[in-house]
């Protein structure tokens, strides 16, 4: 064990795979993979495994998506490290093709495959094209891909470790607003499964489901909750699709009450599903979302800011749903 | 040089005939413009001897002009640098421009920037927009008050550097995406086609675009169109970290524009007339329905590609190393051998050569700009900051969206 950041754990879970597989693949454009943590070993993939193996390309997020879906097709497997500027910029590929071609082959097509999807939602300054979140509901949407957000360096490298493994195409979803998250993270490979929420904190007043960027406020709130005496079950989604329906109604059915806390917007944001999968199967609960205005991020802090759901949201609308 | 074979040119003339309705005479200076376009491919401006020969016959106060506005955008540069390091309430962030002044300068120069919206040239900017806004004619105050997101800045706060935008002047403005707005910019051309517009567009677009779908859909659909677009790649040598040899296969991207039958110009972007020059060239075959021109100015950033660390206050240039940038970038000795080549020197010099301006008067005008860019860093710094709930406007023109954070 050792306290490792984030992107260090997801990167020791690749360069254990690129180890195993000669064939595995990493193409980037902007971020190196490269990442130090005190005390460790630095991790370069791209000195370890040259650069036939790991290509720094241009700025062309379409051709990244491009490209690994069809080393995957070839039967290689592949990881794109996609920036956030231009985590969009790939959609119709992931859309349109790694998440049909299974399907439309009639289950013949491969696709080993890893998109590495960059996100922010926690960047005020940056404006409309930078500052965005609502990939999650984007990707989450498509079906033949997996979607997973993982929020804590540990499930970050036991799910990448699992991602990689994974016969089917992932968009792996990274909150560069947890850049700075460090934990302690065991040095050999793990797997952590693509299908299971993680419940953080047991209590029986009410169930608060957040995801990736969003979970450290929904920890915070919930710790100020407990404090004043409210039993808070806290739940991080990790897992969009498939969404683990059964973590989340068995939680509502104890707690009769469900707060959803995303950072993207209100309009169709994961927690609409999670709601909606609840009120599907539990009777008599009370329901309660916030979420990212339908706005485009606007620059000036003090407006971003504001419109951010934050611990003291989050903290006013459990009291309102438990009082 | 690149002559085309005479199969070639027959397909380009063939091209140029697209319209069903062509009449003989359409189709007769569709094969000129071929020829003039095939003699002006992919060449250096400075080897076609065409150097300085309009520039030169300028007024004197429109050449003055050319160096107020390189040295404004300059000090506004090194104003926003010494900002960003000495003031800790400072909240701005750059993606910086100095180095390369010559190229907006030059190429506004030749363009339309006053007067009804529906008789200016429309600019498209990148993510690295000041200079081209100072050039365009944005309001330097407004600027920096929107820089620093403040109520009354150029964008009410909405916007910040990456998407600074002015409509009075013709400045579509910043995109903090690599390639979109170029084909966008084909649709403002398209429009200037439609209507019979004198109007032209352009688009600045970096060494890095060449890589995107973008970069080839905005000059193949032009093309195909012939369409008023200008194309003005800024190959500063590097996209974000990486040099441009990541990114395209040539040593001149400007190479690409015989791809796409259209007359690709390779010019020092360092010498704000020949920039000026092939800039009128291309602006007048645009207007004149000739169709468009990839122009690729050769030139350096002196910052690093964000923000600017290693800088120093009143000093110009960083030589820092960017903690994103772990792998390659680029070398301190490269920075400082293209500072030798510094587009306000140069300028002033070519003035001062020409006898238009004198080195006292010459410095008089740099004096005044920088003042100019200190008084407005201090109005921005007086300005209001947004209300957060103004946050909610602007989604749509009516009306407000509702507050969802709050449960």
């Amino acid at each position: 064990m050792a306290r490792k950041s984030w992107m260090y754990a997801v990167l020791e879970a690749v360069q254990y795979e690129m180890r195993q597989d000669k064939n595995m693949i990493w193409i980037y454009e902007l971020t190196p993979p490269v990442a130090s943590t005190p005390g460790m070993p630095v991790i370069n993939l791209e000195k370890e495994f040259g650069r036939k193996r790991v290509v720094n390309t241009g700025i062309d997020e379409n051709w990244m998506a491009s490209c690994v879906l069809g080393a995957g097709l070839a039967g290689s497997k592949a990881v794109t490290y996609i920036p956030y500027q231009g985590n969009c910029m790939c959609f119709q590929v992931i859309q349109n093709h790694a998440g049909k071609l299974r399907s439309m082959t009639g289950g013949m097509a491969s696709m080993p495959i890893v998109f590495l999807l960059e996100m922010t939602g926690q960047t005020p300054g940056f404006a409309g094209q930078h500052s965005d979140y609502e990939i999650d509901t984007y990707y989450a949407h498509i079906p033949g891909v997996k979607t997973v957000v993982p929020s804590t360096p540990t499930d970050a490298k036991g799910m990448m470790a699992s991602a990689i493994r994974d016969p089917n195409p992932v968009c792996y979803l990274y909150p560069a607003g947890l850049r700075e998250l460090m934990e302690e993270v065991p040095n050999e490979q793990y797997t952590t499964p693509l299908d299971k929420a993680a419940v953080r904190t047991i209590g029986s007043d009410i169930s608060i489901v957040g995801s990736g960027g969003g979970m450290p406020e929904v920890l915070k709130a919930a710790d100020l909750l407990q404090k004043q005496g409210m039993k808070v079950e806290t739940i991080d989604l990790r897992c969009l699709k498939p969404m683990d329906t059964e973590t989340l109604v068995k939680s509502v059915q104890k707690t009769k009450r469900l707060l959803t806390v995303d950072q993207s917007y209100y309009t169709l944001c994961p927690g609409a599903e999670v709601i909606a999968r609840c009120a599907e199967n539990v009777d008599g609960a009370r329901f309660k979302r916030i979420a990212f205005p339908d706005a485009p991020p606007p620059a000036a802090p003090e407006m971003f800011l504001w419109m951010r759901p934050n611990a003291d949201h989050i903290i006013a609308a459990a009291k309102k749903l438990v009082g | 040089m690149f002559e085309l074979e005479s199969s070639e040119v027959s397909q380009e003339t063939a091209g140029s005939a697209w319209l069903p309705t062509a009449s003989r005479r359409t189709f007769l200076k569709g094969v000129a413009g071929a020829g003039a376009a095939v003699s002006f491919m992919s060449k250096s401006a400075w080897a076609n001897g065409e150097i300085g020969f309009w520039a030169k016959d300028l007024p004197a106060d429109k050449l003055t002009e050319m160096f107020n506005t390189i040295v404004r955008i300059r000090w506004h540069e090194r104003t926003m640098v010494d900002k960003m390091i000495t003031d800790p309430k400072y909240r701005g962030y750059n993606h910086f421009y100095a180095g390369q002044e010559a190229v907006a300068t030059g190429v506004c120069a030749a363009l339309n920037n006053k007067g009804p919206f529906d008789q200016l040239d429309l600019v498209y900017s990148t993510h690295r927009p000041t200079g081209h806004a100072i050039a365009k004619g944005v309001d330097m105050k407004k600027m920096a008050a929107e820089n620093d997101f403040r109520a009354t800045g150029l964008n009410g706060g909405y916007g910040g550097e990456m998407h600074l935008s002015d409509k009075s002047c013709g400045f579509i403005g910043a995109d903090g995406m690599i390639g979109p707005g170029h084909v966008i910019a084909t649709g403002s051309a398209f429009a200037f086609r439609a209507r019979d517009s004198k109007q032209v567009a352009v688009v600045f677009g970096g060494d890095g675009t060449y890589a995107t779908p973008h970069f080839h859909s905005a000059l193949n659909n032009a093309a195909l169109l012939k369409l008023p677009f200008i194309y003005v790649l800024e190959n500063n040598l590097y996209h974000q970290y990486a040099h441009y040899s990541y990114s395209c296969p040539m040593k001149d991207i400007a190479d690409a524009a015989r791809t796409y039958r259209i007359p690709g110009v390779v010019v020092d972007g360092q010498d704000v007339f020949q920039v000026y020059n092939v800039m009128k060239t291309a602006v007048d075959r645009a207007r004149a329905g000739d169709g468009p021109t990839l122009i690729e100015a050769k030139t350096y950033r002196y910052y690093n590609h964000w923000g600017a660390p290693g800088a120093e206050a009143g000093q110009l240039g960083a030589f820092g190393y960017d903690p994103l940038a772990i792998s390659s970038f680029r070398p301190e000795r490269e920075v400082r051998a293209w500072m030798q080549r510094d587009p306000v020197d140069i300028c002033r010099n070519i003035l001062v050569n020409w006898g238009v301006l004198t080195r006292a008067r010459a410095d008089e005008i740099e004096a005044a700009a920088k003042k100019e860019a200190i008084d407005a860093f201090a109005w921005a710094d007086k300005q209001p900051f947004c209300k957060p709930e103004d946050g909610l406007k602007n989604v749509f023109v009516e009306g407000v969206v509702p507050a969802r954070q709050f449960g």
